[in-house]
């Protein structure tokens, strides 16, 4: 029976607390913003610079694996989807499939994981080892606020990255479609391409994309909130980076879902 | 005097009443401290009396539960975010483990305030930079990462960045913990320079008593949340209270061992102390 | 030029600067202009410190890039009159080492 109270105790208390950290993670965005607005007037500028190395080791390092994943699952739907559609007869529309599946769910979806367990990482690190080694409250007692220098920037880098790497995982993604495709529809790759991009309309693009920022920012978001967290020196740090990456991916595919919803009529 | 010291307060510190809690468990009991201006005064007591918890509320790193906390003048419970951030700007900190930006150079570091508040040019910066590098004895090492330092030098160049900005009050936790005498001594006489040329107010927390009694105007004693007594050196020194004289003389728990109940410690499996 | 903060002198062969007052993150970058366009036009310059009541690490700086400036362009540059405060703070750098100071 007491074993039964404690595990509901527990239940409580991690309830709570997953709370509590909710609630920091929405101050630190909206603190975000606030410093990316009020920071000239009260000297906490935000450096250009410092969003552009972010945007570096944040989006163009992460380009080469996202583009490499984002072919392989392009060729992988092709192998899927023509066979399924093989049966209805209905290959042609092949082309189709990918390129809305594409560029409205998987783009997205998978570049999300990727950024989640490389960035989301380093951000939960970095903020980690930095609470442990005491540099977040040399930063507070030196004035600096630390939201403006340790969030704000990889927030922006990501929301300008994302879309970024969509797009080029879009094109990609499609290209390796094609790859497995043209020999059955018998047309070549560039036709192949020119009609994905016909078939697609506005709105399947901006799905992803929206999704991708949405992303963004729960990666960052996550990664931070649990870097602050981080108690138990060396070893807080690894547990950190490990929960960033896993929590920042099921918010991730849950809110992909919701987008889905909502976004797709 | 010096016209600066005309905007400096006569009293750079005023804690009245300080009640401060970690959970439900009270830390500091009804807490009242000052520091005069030009003061460098020795924060002592042995550990949980609360010492490093008056320094991270005077640095208004937590909200006290009850009680008022006046820095430079300046109430930093009332007075609005952004004047508290301007308000730092005077205050320097050496933290007891450095508290260096791992991921830059010495030399960032230290120009790193610099940098954020002031907008000097990069020469001067580099100059004001290399000149408090050479005023702790650092000059040259601007370029070494702070993970290449030994302990001594990481002491010192935290205390370059903490007096970059020139601060009116500059605050040092355990300068000399885990340094060899003889390093530790030379930090002593860095933190008297300071304040002999620069017209620094000075807090100093530590539980060295030598260092202590080197380069204190006065030390407070702290006990279990309360300021016991602030007096100093000499007063201190002859002091008769008795958690006082167990500080100053150190009394080890080891003092009056028992043999047999010590191999007992060392030995049984299930010991626990009664 | 006239300001509160320096006045100066000027001869064929060389400008003293007078400061006064409060050098800080304010007006130092005055201090350092004021220095080196002298320097351009002088041969030796002189600044004279004794009504300097504060001077801050900036202030200092603007001084030993007059010195930089000088040394490199072949030029003399000399202190002179420290207060007490300002020796205090040269002296803490070391900087007593490097400067030429005049009575």
């Amino acid at each position: 029976m007491t074993k039964l109270t404690q595990k509901v105790e527990n239940l409580g208390q991690m309830t709570v607390q997953a709370l509590e950290r909710l609630g920091f993670a929405m101050r630190l965005f909206w603190d975000s913003f606030y410093w990316l607005i009020a920071g000239r007037k009260y000297k906490q500028r935000l450096r250009f610079s410092q969003v552009v190395k972010y945007i570096k080791s944040e989006g163009v390092d992460a380009l080469p694996i996202v583009l490499m994943l984002a072919l392989v699952v392009g060729m992988m739907l092709a192998i899927q989807l023509i066979y399924a559609l093989e049966a209805f007869g209905a290959e042609s529309q092949v082309l189709l499939a990918i390129a809305k599946s594409v560029t409205r769910e998987f783009s997205p979806l998978i570049t999300g994981i990727i950024v989640a367990g490389r960035s989301g990482a380093a951000i939960a690190a970095r903020i980690g080892s930095q609470t442990v080694s005491q540099e977040i409250d040399a930063l507070n007692v030196m004035g600096v606020v630390p939201v403006r220098y340790l969030v704000l920037p990889p927030l922006l880098a990501l929301i300008i990255s994302m879309p970024l790497l969509i797009i080029a995982a879009d094109i990609v993604a499609i290209f390796g479609g094609a790859l497995f495709s043209v020999t059955k529809l018998d047309m070549s790759i560039s036709a192949y391409m020119v009609d994905s991009f016909n078939v697609l309309v506005v709105g399947d693009i901006m799905q992803g994309l929206i999704k991708s920022v949405v992303f963004g920012i729960i990666i960052v978001l996550v990664g931070a909130t649990t870097g602050f967290y981080v108690t138990n020196g060396a070893e807080g740090v690894g547990k950190a980076t490990t929960t960033a990456v896993v929590v920042s991916i099921s918010f991730i595919v849950f809110a992909d879902m919701i987008a889905s919803f909502f976004l797709t009529k | 005097m010096t016209s600066q010291n005309h905007k400096t307060p006569d009293k750079v510190i005023e804690v009245t009443d300080l009640v401060t809690h970690y959970g439900t468990r009270k830390i500091l009991d009804g807490m009242n401290f000052e520091v005069e201006r030009g003061e460098i005064r020795v924060i002592m007591g042995g550990s949980g009396s609360g010492k490093s918890t008056l320094l991270w509320y005077i640095l208004g790193l937590y909200k006290p539960t009850e009680g008022r906390i006046k820095v430079l003048g300046e109430d930093i419970n009332q007075i609005s975010f952004n004047e508290h951030l301007k308000l730092k700007q005077n205050i320097g900190v050496s933290f007891q483990s450095g508290a260096l930006f791992s991921s830059m150079s010495v030399g960032e570091n230290v120009a790193f305030p610099l940098r954020e508040f002031t907008d000097l040019d990069e020469n001067t910066i580099r100059i004001i930079t290399r000149m408090k590098l050479e005023v702790v004895n650092l000059g040259g090492f601007h370029k070494l990462m702070p993970s290449q330092l030994s302990g001594g030098m990481i002491k010192r160049a935290a205390l370059a960045r903490a007096i970059v900005m020139d601060p009116k009050l500059l605050f040092f936790d355990e300068p000399s913990a885990g340094l060899d005498p003889v390093v530790a001594s030379e930090i002593d006489d860095l933190i008297l320079s300071l304040r002999d040329n620069m017209g620094m107010s000075m807090v100093v927390v530590t539980h060295e008593l030598e260092s202590a009694f080197k380069i204190a105007d006065r030390i407070t004693v702290l006990d279990q949340g309360k300021n016991l007594l602030t007096a100093s050196v000499e007063e201190v020194k002859k002091s008769k209270n008795k958690r006082i004289m167990d500080l100053l003389q150190r009394r080890s728990r080891h003092d009056k061992l028992d043999p047999e109940e010590y191999l007992r410690r060392l030995t049984q499996e299930n010991y626990t102390l009664s | 030029m006239k300001s509160d903060l320096i006045n100066f002198e000027k001869d064929d062969h060389h400008c003293t600067l007078f400061v006064q007052g409060d050098v800080d993150l304010s007006n130092s970058s005055e201090l350092r202009k004021t220095i080196l366009s002298a320097l351009k036009t002088s041969p030796l310059v002189e600044v004279d410190l004794a009504d300097v009541t504060y001077i801050d690490s900036s202030g200092i700086a603007a001084l030993v890039e007059g010195l930089q400036y000088a040394n490199n362009h072949d030029k003399s540059f000399h202190l002179k009159r420290l207060s007490a405060h300002v020796k205090s703070i040269i002296e803490l750098a070391r900087l007593d080492q490097v400067f030429t100071i005049d009575d």
